[in-house]
């Protein structure tokens, strides 16, 4: 009997890996189209405008979906090749990997990819595409940024830096006068990724992604310094940088424990909301000592596509235009904290103002990581990379994981 | 009689098929999966046992079972021997008995998600603003977030929940002991620990089997505490199997590894529990 019951949990647990959830949409007069969207911080936001949409077109029903963890419900999904009509996703190995797969409608022939940014185009191309088509439209994008208390600044009597030495430079001299200079939040280990591409988007050369996967190059040969970089951050943290997660770093530098911290544009809604007082700027964490050089790390934070065998092909499309309208852009990258793909709009906050030269100047380059295979899965290991401390095994241990899952695939 | 043990037979039925559907027919799949290069989706071809030489020479998994295994064992031990005197306290004549039993089995009905998240915030603030006032310098940093340390926050939780449910059958297993054996074996001069080792744990020794297979199993397949208090980190220090069958599986999008890795996860719980069970059941004795 005892027996049994460990064979029937063990069973049990093997067969919820291949069993998921489904969403079937019941048939109506109304057209019913399912839109499936990875932020839970925007379902309001996409609310909204789904509603002014519906408004106009009464004859069809958007209906948002979003779950937790939602890139893995997608994969649950795809494995039941059951995909949703409109997608809003996330630009990264997830979306590549579907792209491939052949299952996302082809836009290359749609006018709404000359609305668009043609260097965000190219970075979900790069992911993953099924053939020559182009399988995404970049909608909001996302920038990892150096986020500054403007009031600790003019306090402490400093000066916004342009180089990593003057970075450094000023990081020395609030730890002088007392203050953490960097509140870290590496306990959650996604947390160390921005840092990280920050870093390795300016300092890992050009192509390095290409080059390694055809073994002309190594990490190596190209992620030394990104890596003794990170460690060197590390001397600017507070006592317990691995020991805090995300939430208490915003609650931390919301409240003003910090002066600075490294995250993303998709944090300023958090922060805010626990003190909406906070004197807000931001700036691109200066990698190298040539400012001509540093870049601002700029990913696809939303992509909208849609599957290619949608009964509804049509209204999906007038859904995805009229995201792309100037008007619902700007609305979007205004509660989203975020930036626009779309040509010509740009994000008016306050605190992200100052980076708004790196988009008009073109200044961009992409998140080195949405570019590494996901299984390998490299937050931890950079966590751990962190917590050891040392360069050289670590870039050999980079270099065996990669080939690894090359070799497994 | 032949048309009673037809009723039976229908009886059965329902619960079988639903069972060997939805239970039988997905591990099959999956082992079949495990013998090609399916993604989860999309076109796959079959490659043999390529599957299972990689899991061999991955680093990665190895280490998973390391893991598990640690801390597996472990808790089962602590688990057992806690749960036991809680028992022993509770079946003995003490004042509030029946509310102290409904206290010592509230964490069994807390969802892991939540005493997981209430135990974080305990390991990140109250411990170590405590451990500062008190000057232990080894608790000032929040042990999760410390690869050495943070396997033992895990067994802390898994065990304090844990407790509760196995304190319950040995409870139980206390009651079915008559109370004149206790009163026999003190005319004979037998003091308290004497009349434990030699009455009650005899006694209960089938109570024991059942938790301690219970328990070695159920946290073999340790996975909420994971998800809910480190997610796996830091690095990959607190990545048990069945989070690694998850997040390589899914988000990682190697299904068909991870399908090779669950089989052989599925064939090792199932010969430790009978492995377990057999040498246990060999020291019960019947009353």
């Amino acid at each position: 009997m005892k027996k049994m019951w460990s064979c029937l949990c063990t069973t049990a647990l093997i067969a919820s890996l291949l069993t998921g959830c489904t969403n079937q949409t019941t048939a109506n007069e109304k057209i019913h189209i399912e839109f499936f969207q990875n932020k839970p911080e925007a379902v309001a936001t996409f609310d909204q405008l789904i509603e002014r949409f519906e408004k106009m077109h009464p004859t069809i029903d958007i209906e948002q979906n979003n779950v937790p963890d939602s890139e893995t419900v997608l994969r649950t999904r795809l494995v039941k090749e059951d995909v949703p009509d409109l997608l809003a996703i996330g630009g990264n190995t997830t979306y590549g990997d579907i792209a491939e797969e052949g299952l996302f409608y082809d836009f290359s022939e749609d006018s709404a990819i000359e609305k668009v940014i043609p260097d965000y185009v190219n970075m979900l191309n790069l992911l993953g595409r099924t053939n020559k088509e182009d399988n995404g439209i970049p909608f909001a994008t996302n920038a990892n940024m150096l986020l500054y208390n403007k009031d600790k600044f003019k306090e402490l009597g400093l000066q916004v830096p342009k180089t990593w030495d003057e970075l450094i430079n000023v990081s020395k001299k609030i730890q002088k006068q007392g203050e953490i200079p960097f509140y870290f939040t590496y306990k959650d280990a996604w947390t160390a990724m921005v840092p990280f591409n920050a870093l390795a988007g300016n300092l890992q050369g050009d192509n390095f992604i290409q080059d390694r996967n055809s073994n002309k190059t190594t990490f190596t040969e190209r992620y030394k310094e990104t890596l003794k970089k990170m460690l060197t951050l590390l001397d600017y943290g507070h006592k317990d940088n691995f020991g805090r997660d995300y939430n208490a770093g915003n609650r931390a530098f919301a409240n003003g424990e910090s002066v600075m911290y490294i995250q993303g544009s998709w944090a300023i809604s958090a922060i805010k909301a626990i003190n909406p007082k906070i004197n807000l700027g931001s700036f691109p964490l200066p990698a190298s000592n040539d400012p001509s050089e540093n870049k601002l790390v700029s990913g696809v934070d939303t992509a909208l596509t849609m599957s290619k065998d949608t009964p509804h092909k049509k209204e999906a499309l007038m859904f995805i235009h009229f995201l792309l309208e100037k008007e619902n852009s700007q609305y979007y990258i205004n509660e989203q904290n975020s930036f626009s793909a779309v040509k010509q709009v740009l994000q008016k906050d306050e605190a992200l103002k100052e980076l708004n030269p790196y988009f008009e100047q073109q200044k961009i380059t992409s998140f080195p990581e949405h570019y590494f295979p996901a299984s390998m899965q490299a937050a931890n290991l950079i966590q751990d990379f962190l917590i050891k401390g040392q360069v050289k095994p670590f870039l050999a241990k980079l270099d065996s994981e990669w080939n690894k899952i090359k070799a497994r695939e | 009689m032949a048309k009673q043990s037809k009723v039976y037979y229908w009886m059965v039925l329902p619960a079988f098929l639903i069972f060997f559907i939805f239970h039988t027919v997905p591990v099959f799949q999956g082992m079949i999966y495990s013998f090609t290069n399916y993604k989860g989706y999309g076109d796959f071809n079959f490659v043999g046992f390529k599957n299972y030489v990689n899991l061999f020479k991955d680093q990665r998994i190895l280490a998973s079972y390391g893991f598990t295994f640690k801390f597996a064992i472990v808790s089962t031990i602590l688990v057992n021997i806690i749960s036991l005197a809680i028992a022993l306290g509770l079946n003995a004549k003490i004042k509030f008995q029946h509310t102290l039993r409904a206290v010592f089995f509230v964490p069994n009905i807390l969802s892991v998600l939540i005493v997981g998240f209430i135990f974080n915030y305990l390991f990140a603030f109250f411990i170590p603003q405590i451990a500062e006032q008190l000057n232990i310098t080894s608790l000032t940093q929040n042990i999760l977030g410390n690869p050495d340390l943070a396997w033992i926050g895990i067994v802390i939780v898994a065990v304090w929940q844990a407790v509760a449910f196995n304190t319950i059958l040995y409870l139980a297993g206390l009651q079915t002991i008559p109370t004149e054996l206790y009163e026999a074996a003190s005319l004979d001069g037998a003091g308290k620990w004497k009349s434990f080792l030699h009455i009650t744990f005899p006694l209960i020794a089938s109570f024991f089997t059942i938790n301690m297979v219970l328990a070695m199993k159920n946290f073999l397949m340790v996975f909420d505490h994971i998800i809910a208090m480190t997610n796996g980190g830091p690095g990959q220090s607190t990545e048990a199997i069945s989070v690694l069958i998850y997040k390589g599986g899914f988000s990682g999008g190697e299904f068909a590894y991870q399908s090779a890795n669950s089989v052989i996860y599925f064939i090792l719980i199932v010969v430790i529990s009978v492995l377990q069970i057999k040498f246990l059941q060999k020291r019960e004795v019947d009353m």
